[in-house]
């Protein structure tokens, strides 16, 4: 390759999709004096660094990736150290520092690549979440299909209308069991790509409709009336997957229909412009109330929010902080003919938490809950 | 490089910053690894964390002495007064959340001997998580000087309390209706207690981070979610 056309290495490095640092010190004994003298664009995005040769500790401050660093700068090794971003998107990373020829000011320089681990480390416990989960979940359905079996081989053989029955309870069951799978499946997915942020475009309004279209029938069979109070057309617009946001909304109005009265009201609302304290402001007066996630702010944001509330039996404040634990139901709640999964309201967590929203809820026992799912607006 | 009596104060102020960001990651990774201590009944970590403690002392000591030190010969004013008095002031706080952490990590020993509770522990690490999350933020905020992301953890304090109250409700229920669960579950409680505090120093120093910056005391109210029954203070820690 001619030598022109060659790029500079400084170059090759900056657009690396790897973080980069360089990291240069002179005096073991002072922490501010390990300064970043480079980090690539991936770097800087990742550790929000705003100006070459700041402090190290203002970048990364965890102990064992600091003691990695100086095994480089000072004891000449390779070194490793394992390093999580915790918030609300948490990230894994391997951090990998090697040491580099001393300068010629007598500073010495270590190189330290993070590496994203992320994805290894979510499908490792996907799978093994799946596993565990799908395992215990169909435990019972299967017994049960089992059992029947047994029961309509032996003495319910000759019995047509107790076979009748059973085959009805068998298929119920079999039914039960497909949509622990989906269900289960689609949390999966959502979870894998929890850390990379949707792209479509979306009005939270046209959403919220077409969910009370596909739910009228359903609700109205319970006797149950859903009253949306939306604000205008093009106004809630949202960056987001359609598909996702649709599944929050099908998941919270379906769960406000499905433990109202009969004759009860399902008030859907859908506001914009807000902040987030306003998003999560009081809405039902001497509530239990909890947030079940928040996302992590940078001040100034604006938010749409999606309330839906009923006037069911209420969840007592202690079942609060669980209801977005996965299988978790609260316990002697009748749920009307169709048995949950317990996965709804995990879902709805998740996709909102990829979409950097948050999730409160509002309680009182007796009277009804209130959820409010916001999310950045565009 | 410079000899430290050559050192400008602007140089000595900011070393001692990033003192404070360092002991940060050390109260911060004591945090976590207390809360794991519980959930994984991890004998060793929890001994590591009782162990490290000391660290986390003899740092913030240091702090200590080298803002004061800096303070009485420096004599410096408006922001940088702001900045040293900020520093060693958050350094208390962080090595308060260190002791809290050892405190947690040593009840944790003794939990590891009895059954465990599992559904509690898991609320136990919600909160944990959440409480280190708040801590992290305002770290965040502190190192690179943002003003609204402080203030976004100050704001949003009451949401340690909330998850506390729950916590507590539903460890009495527990142990009402099974008293083989007392002694683990008030163990529980105590560690709850000790996060919530954790989650209130993490607000002390988004306040101390509001003043170093902008010179006032915060005001104004927060989103109190008053409707809440403000639970009994009896609880008291032997520290
Ligand atoms: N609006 C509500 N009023 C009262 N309890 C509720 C409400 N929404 C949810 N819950 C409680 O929270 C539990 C979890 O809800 P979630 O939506 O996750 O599961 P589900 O409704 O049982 O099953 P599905 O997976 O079919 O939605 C429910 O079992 C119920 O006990
Ligand atoms: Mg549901």
């Amino acid at each position: 390759m001619a030598e022109r056309e060659r790029p500079a290495f400084a170059e090759m490095v900056e657009s690396l999709p790897d973080p980069v640092l360089v990291v240069a010190a002179q005096d073991p004994d002072d922490s501010a004096g390990r300064r970043l003298v480079f980090a690539n664009a991936a770097a800087r995005e990742l550790l929000r660094i705003q100006a070459q040769g700041g402090p190290l500790v203002s970048a990364i401050r965890h102990p064992r990736v600091l003691e990695a660093v100086d095994e480089s700068l000072f004891g000449g090794a390779n070194g490793e150290a394992a390093w999580e971003t915790g918030g609300a998107q948490d990230r894994f990373w391997r951090v990998l520092t090697r040491p580099l020829e001393t300068a010629p000011d007598g500073a010495r320089l270590a190189l330290v690549v993070l590496r994203d681990e992320t994805d290894s480390r979510r499908n490792e416990r996907m799978r093994a979440d799946f596993l565990a989960n799908a395992s215990h979940e169909l435990r019972t359905p299967l017994a049960s299909l089992t059992g029947f079996i047994e029961t309509l081989r032996g003495h319910a053989r000759d019995d047509a209308v107790a076979r009748e029955r059973f085959l009805g309870v068998m298929a119920a069951q079999a039914a039960r069991m497909a949509r622990l799978i989906d269900d289960l499946m689609s949390l999966s997915r959502i979870e894998l790509n929890e850390h990379i942020a949707p792209e479509g475009r979306l009005d939270v309004v046209l959403v919220v409709l077409d969910v009370i279209d596909a739910l009228a029938p359903l609700a109205a069979e319970r006797g149950v009336k859903l009253s949306p109070k939306l604000v205008e057309r093009g106004v809630a617009t949202i960056t987001g997957d359609r598909d996702q946001i649709l599944q929050v909304a099908q998941n919270l109005i379906d769960n406000a229909a499905k433990y109202s009265p009969a004759g009860g009201v399902v008030e859907i609302e859908v506001k914009a412009g807000l902040t987030a304290e306003a998003a999560i402001a009081v809405s039902r007066p001497g509530a239990a109330r909890l947030s079940l996630l928040s996302p992590d702010l940078v001040g100034g944001e604006r938010f749409v929010a999606l309330k839906v509330t009923d006037h069911g039996p209420g969840i007592a404040r202690e079942h609060l902080p669980r209801l977005s634990e996965r299988f978790y139901r609260v316990e002697g709640q009748k749920s009307g003919e169709r048995l949950g999964t317990g996965l709804g309201l995990a879902i709805v967590k998740h996709i909102i938490n990829r979409h950097r929203g948050g999730l409160a809820i509002e309680s009182v026992e007796g009277q009804g809950t209130t959820f409010t799912a916001y999310l950045p607006q565009l | 490089m410079n000899e430290p009596w050559v050192k400008s104060s602007g140089d000595l102020v900011e070393s001692l910053v990033a003192e404070v960001a360092r002991l940060g990651g050390l109260a911060e990774a004591q945090i976590a690894d207390c809360v794991d201590a519980v959930t994984r009944r991890d004998v060793p970590l929890a001994q590591a964390v009782v162990a490290r403690d000391v660290k986390l002392d003899a740092l913030q000591a240091d702090i200590e002495r080298r803002a004061i030190d800096l303070i009485a010969t420096r004599q410096p004013t408006g922001r940088a007064l702001r900045r040293s008095v900020a520093a060693l002031k958050i350094a208390m706080n962080l090595e308060r959340c260190g002791d809290l952490a050892r405190n947690i990590a040593k009840r944790s020993l003794v939990l590891s001997e009895s059954e465990p509770l599992t559904p509690l522990t898991r609320s136990i690490e919600r909160m944990g998580r959440l409480v280190a999350g708040r801590l992290k933020e305002v770290l965040d905020a502190y190192t690179a000087g943002e003003l609204d992301k402080a203030t976004g953890v100050w704001v949003r304090d009451e949401e340690v309390d909330e998850h506390y109250n729950s916590l507590f409700r539903e460890l009495l229920t527990y142990m009402m209706g099974d008293p083989r669960t007392i002694a683990p579950g008030a163990h529980l409680l105590f560690i709850a207690k000790n996060l919530e505090r954790i989650g209130d120093h993490a607000t002390n120093i988004a306040e101390i981070i509001h003043f170093e910056i902008t010179g006032d005391v915060m005001s104004g109210e927060r989103p109190k979610w008053d409707s809440l029954q403000r639970r009994s203070d009896t609880l008291k820690e032997e520290g």
